[in-house]
């Protein structure tokens, strides 16, 4: 995209979590940033931040947004969730083993998930994922069914569903402290993005790690709805070319990180270039017909029932709308 | 110093037995803010107990201890205020005659109690927020946010009013020309209070025992 | 005071550093803060009130956008965190063990071994500060309980009382260095660093500063001599050992819960609170009154600590709102200078900002910011956490403004200006920055340990 000259345009932005991702360094800073000023030839400049430096829990972003502290603000759709419960359904566990169908879904529900976030002043205006959330264990699983009994060190009411049903014990840790948990024994098994596990240097306590994707911690970027409408129209149509770019780039990272962060884990140094590779390589658990089985059961029968009851019918009708046809399953049979 | 002028004018004593009322009714809170702590620490061993030996977890230790926190220090503000706990810096104040010392310590509460009104303003604008967002925890009991957020800014609202009752005393008490008074409403503790208060905890332990010696 | 001389030009240095992308420098304005700074702090005004109103000025000068409305999340995130609840239990351990007489226990028993050096009782304060530290994770929890145990001890004493509250307050501010400690637990939680190798890594530096400690002392003793107590028998100094004994199993208690692979260091604190508990029925001294009363203690310390860190969040939200830690770090990064130059200028940053920033907010703000910088200079993670917990006990330390000296002169049986606790912690303080100029010639103090044990 390009842009004529005329007033320049300030915009401050909070985005991931932590300064060292690659979502930031890979994405957010190329893209968002120096390439945004670039094309506009300097009318539009972006100041970056992260949750961390703005001591951000990530829970408040639809409210810091709103509130206009920054003109655009991202978060992880099940941290913000608490506020606008909607946005749990694009990512709930089991929905979309495959990274395809989670873009999918999550393009089909902005128009839906903006409805709700309009009345409190927000506007999504682009998804993305984290690299896919799999499962870490400090002892050898061959599959699912053999996590029943163990302490699983989960974040979100899905993924508690999820683990129940399958007879572990979830156990909510903030993430910091997950690592020295692994360690001494606290839980026996953790679920994270692939990336980030590696990122936290998971494989020096933790020995096996599943492929199976149970949810993407999929994110969204927010804008502050009155400063969106009010952009000059050329802007407007700009910023939205920029961050389709954006949140495309990030599916493509998702996409690579995923695996990336999977063979980072396992040692295969050759495959490994966005994440360290573990010093203490870890066995890859591959997902079984069974499994995947399995888990499109329990997210049939637990956690889709279990997230309309927070959320509300109409995100059952919602779902049966826009999502069922995608995923394959339909609430209520 | 200028000491005892006549007697208490009316309004003065009346104002003296609202501000006592008062930090009755703040020490109560600051006594539920304390057992709260004791609670969380209770709750907090008894999730680490169930979950290392009964194989199960509360699913919601980190946010209710949160709400607990939050809570605690709110409710016990107006209290460390009465007992003049809130840390001030001081070293020239004291120095001065009571005649500058008096309005400075109006002064320094007033500034204290126009930042307590925007706190507590802000606190139900946040309670007032999550109401509109319906907004809800993230953890397995999925609390209402208007709840914990409701009683943290109830606390602030205490202390607000805390702070008026003082302000008000003191104000009149220097229109009386009781200034030196001044310092034993707001002034930093002093020794009988330090002697009594500070020292107690240490009485309590060496009860039938002998006095410490170095 | 030369802490705000210093200020005066920080405050200006920073406020340039984030002002010089944009417009003119605002020197007025700037000015103007900073002399609102200097007549409140001398007129006396509430630590909260100075912090909070020097935000909302600075807000409504530097900012455009409406901080006001998002004023309730900034002090509600904070106030609800779970890791600062670690802060209450620890203080509520402490009022505990106060109360129950333990702490009383300790510091007579380490007492009966110390007071013949020269500096005498003095030295107890550190030593026994550092025991204590080995169950609190707290600085503040840490120098309200032994600085409430050992004040009586030199009451009409010929000690120096500035001696006396310097090495308490240097005592203290071993609490979260010591393992365990919040400001490993926090700065793990920023940087995703495990809390038990930086537990590990403290090990040795912690031994280094107590070490420099009782230098320090050891001087003050010989320059000031004084009459030394009678010699004890050997066998009343055995005997006394056995008074450590319950904090050592409570040390076990707590520093074994995280080791042993049962609770994470946050959680740890909550298991103190209890065993203290158990102790205190053990000596039959655990009653409603007491722990009712150690209740009305800890919810007023934190009150204290609490409408602080509601001035400091506010602070901290405008300044990173304008972006001053992100400029001065980013200056601090472009310097053209080698790595150990760049070390040193955060070292020098972090100090000064200890002068009157809160522990908590300062690394809260600059840590995710400085840590990238530091990371790739190529500096190790857990050997900068430890260089940083050193920095923020420093900043505990650092008048004017230091939560630990505030709770010392808070309890003081006599009466005096807090500039005395101020010149009192002169000497320690000394001695801890050179502890960390040690630990930056020699990075291996803290990384050997955590090599040999993984
Ligand atoms: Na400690
Ligand atoms: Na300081």
């Amino acid at each position: 995209p390009s842009l004529p000259a005329g007033p320049p345009v300030r915009i401050a932005a909070v985005t991931q979590p932590l300064p060292t991702q690659p979502q930031y360094t890979r994405v957010d800073v190329p893209v968002l940033r120096d390439a945004t000023a670039q094309r506009s030839n300097g009318r539009i400049q972006v100041t970056l931040s992260t949750h961390a430096e703005r001591n951000l829990a990530g829970n408040e972003i639809v409210r810091l947004v709103r509130s206009g502290q920054v003109e655009i603000g991202a978060g992880t759709l099940t941290t913000l969730s608490g506020d606008v419960p909607i946005l749990d359904g694009v990512d709930l566990a089991g929905l979309a083993p495959d990274i395809r169908d989670a873009q999918r879904i999550a393009e089909a529900i902005i128009p839906a998930a903006n409805r709700d976030l309009e009345r409190f002043g927000t506007r999504l205006v682009g998804l993305y994922p984290f690299p896919a959330q799999v499962v870490f264990c400090r002892q050898a699983f061959t599959s699912l069914s053999d996590l029943r009994g163990r302490r699983i060190r989960t974040f979100g009411n899905s993924l508690v569903d999820f683990f129940t049903t399958l007879g572990a014990q979830p156990v909510s840790i903030g993430f910091p402290e997950v690592y020295s948990a692994l360690e001494r024994g606290v839980v026996d098994c953790a679920i994270t993005g692939s990336g980030s596990g590696a990122a936290a240097r998971w494989p020096e306590v933790t020995t096996h790690i599943s492929n199976l994707p149970v949810s993407w911690a999929v994110a969204g970027y927010l804008v502050n709805l009155n400063w969106w409408n009010r952009l000059d129209p050329q802007v407007r149509a700009f910023m939205e070319a920029t961050m389709k770019e954006v949140s495309d780039k990030q599916w493509e990272l998702g996409n690579a990180a995923t695996r990336d962060g999977i063979d980072c884990n396992i040692g295969r140094t050759a495959e490994c270039r966005i994440h360290n590779v573990a010093a203490r390589p870890m066995t890859e658990v591959a997902a079984t017909d069974a499994d995947k089985a399995e888990a499109r059961r329990i997210f049939r029968e637990v956690v889709l029932p279990g997230w309309v009851r927070r959320c509300g019918a109409r995100c059952g009708e919602v779902y049966n709308e826009v999502i069922a046809p995608i995923s394959g399953v339909r609430f209520g049979g | 110093m200028s000491g005892a002028v006549g007697p208490v004018p009316a309004p003065l004593r009346a104002v003296r037995a609202l501000r006592r009322a008062a930090a009755a009714v703040a020490a109560l809170m600051a006594y539920v803010a304390g057992w709260a702590y004791i609670v969380c620490a209770l709750f907090i061993t008894f999730d680490i107990v169930a979950r290392t030996f009964l194989g199960f977890s509360s699913q919601a230790t980190v946010e209710v201890t949160g709400y607990l926190l939050a809570g605690g220090i709110a409710w016990a503000l107006a209290h460390t205020l009465f007992k003049r706990a809130h840390i001030r810096v001081d070293v020239f104040v004291n120095r001065l005659p009571v005649q500058v010392r008096a309005p400075l310590h109006i002064l320094a509460l007033g500034l204290l109690s126009a930042l307590a009104v925007l706190f507590a303003w802000a606190a139900w604008e946040l309670v007032d927020e999550s109401a509109l967002f319906d907004a809800h925890d993230n953890s397995a009991l999925r609390f209402q946010m208007v709840w914990p957020q409701g009683i943290w800014a109830f606390g602030i609202s205490a202390f607000v009013l805390s702070c008026f009752v003082l302000l008000l005393e003191a104000s009149l008490a220097l229109l009386a020309g009781r200034g030196a008074s001044l310092d034993g409403l707001l002034g930093s503790r002093t020794l009988e209070d330090e002697t009594e208060e500070a020292l107690e905890a240490v009485a309590m332990a060496h009860e039938g025992e002998e006095a410490p010696r170095p | 005071m030369i802490a705000i001389v210093f200020l005066l030009g920080l405050l200006a240095v920073t406020i340039f550093a984030a002002a010089t992308t944009g417009q003119a420098l605002p020197v007025g304005e700037i000015l103007m803060l900073t002399a609102v700074f200097v007549v409140f702090f001398g007129s006396g005004v509430y630590i909260a009130a100075v912090l909070g109103v020097l935000g909302v000025l600075t807000g409504f000068l530097f900012s455009d956008r409406p901080w006001w409305a998002f004023l309730g999340q900034t002090l509600w995130g904070p106030s609800s965190n779970f890791v600062l609840v670690a802060v209450p239990l620890f203080l509520l351990m402490g009022e505990i063990l106060l109360r129950a007489g333990l702490s009383d226990r300790l510091y007579k028993a380490l007492n009966v071994w110390l007071n013949r050096m020269p500096g005498g009782l003095l030295h107890t304060n550190i030593v026994s500060c550092a025991v204590f530290s080995a169950i609190s994770g707290s600085s503040v929890a840490t120098a309200a309980t032994m600085g409430s145990v050992a004040l009586p001890y030199f009451q009409d004493t010929k000690y120096s009382q500035r001696m006396v509250l310097g090495s308490l307050a240097a005592g203290g501010a071993l609490g979260n260095l010591i393992p365990p400690g919040i400001t490993f637990i926090i700065y793990g939680l920023i940087t995703e660093t495990s809390v038990g190798a930086l537990y590990i890594a403290a090990i040795i530096p912690s031994v280094l500063v107590t070490g420099l400690f009782i230098l320090v002392i050891l001087a003050h003793g010989l320059k000031h001599p004084m009459e030394k107590p009678e010699r004890v028998p050997l066998g009343v100094k055995m005997r006394a050992l056995l008074d450590l004994v319950p904090t050592l199993l409570l040390i076990l208690l707590v520093l074994g819960s995280i080791y042993g692979g049962f609770a994470t260091p946050t959680e740890a604190a909550a298991l103190g609170v209890v065993g203290a508990a158990v102790f205190a029925a053990l000596e039959r001294r655990l009653t409603f009154r007491m722990l009712n009363a150690s209740a009305e203690a800890t919810a007023r310390n934190t009150a204290l600590l609490g409408l602080i860190l509601f001035g400091a969040y506010l602070l901290n939200y405008i300044l990173t709102l304008i972006n001053v830690p992100q400029a001065l770090a980013g200056l601090i990064a472009g310097l053209p200078i080698p790595p150990w130059g760049i070390m040193l200028c955060i070292i020098a940053l972090y100090v000064a900002l200890g002068t009157f920033m809160e522990g908590f907010s300062m690394i809260i703000t600059t840590v995710p910011v400085v840590f990238p910088i530091v990371v790739a200079l190529g500096y190790d993670p857990i050997w900068f956490g430890v260089i940083v917990t050193m920095l923020v006990e420093i900043a505990q330390i650092s008048p004017p403004d230091g939560t630990v000296m505030y709770v010392l002169q808070g309890m003081r049986s006599r009466p005096g200006p807090i500039t005395d606790v101020f010149m009192g912690v002169m000497p320690f303080l000394g001695v801890y920055l050179l502890a960390v100029a040690i630990l930056m010639i020699f990075p291996g103090l803290a990384l050997w340990l955590p090599a040999i044990m993984s």
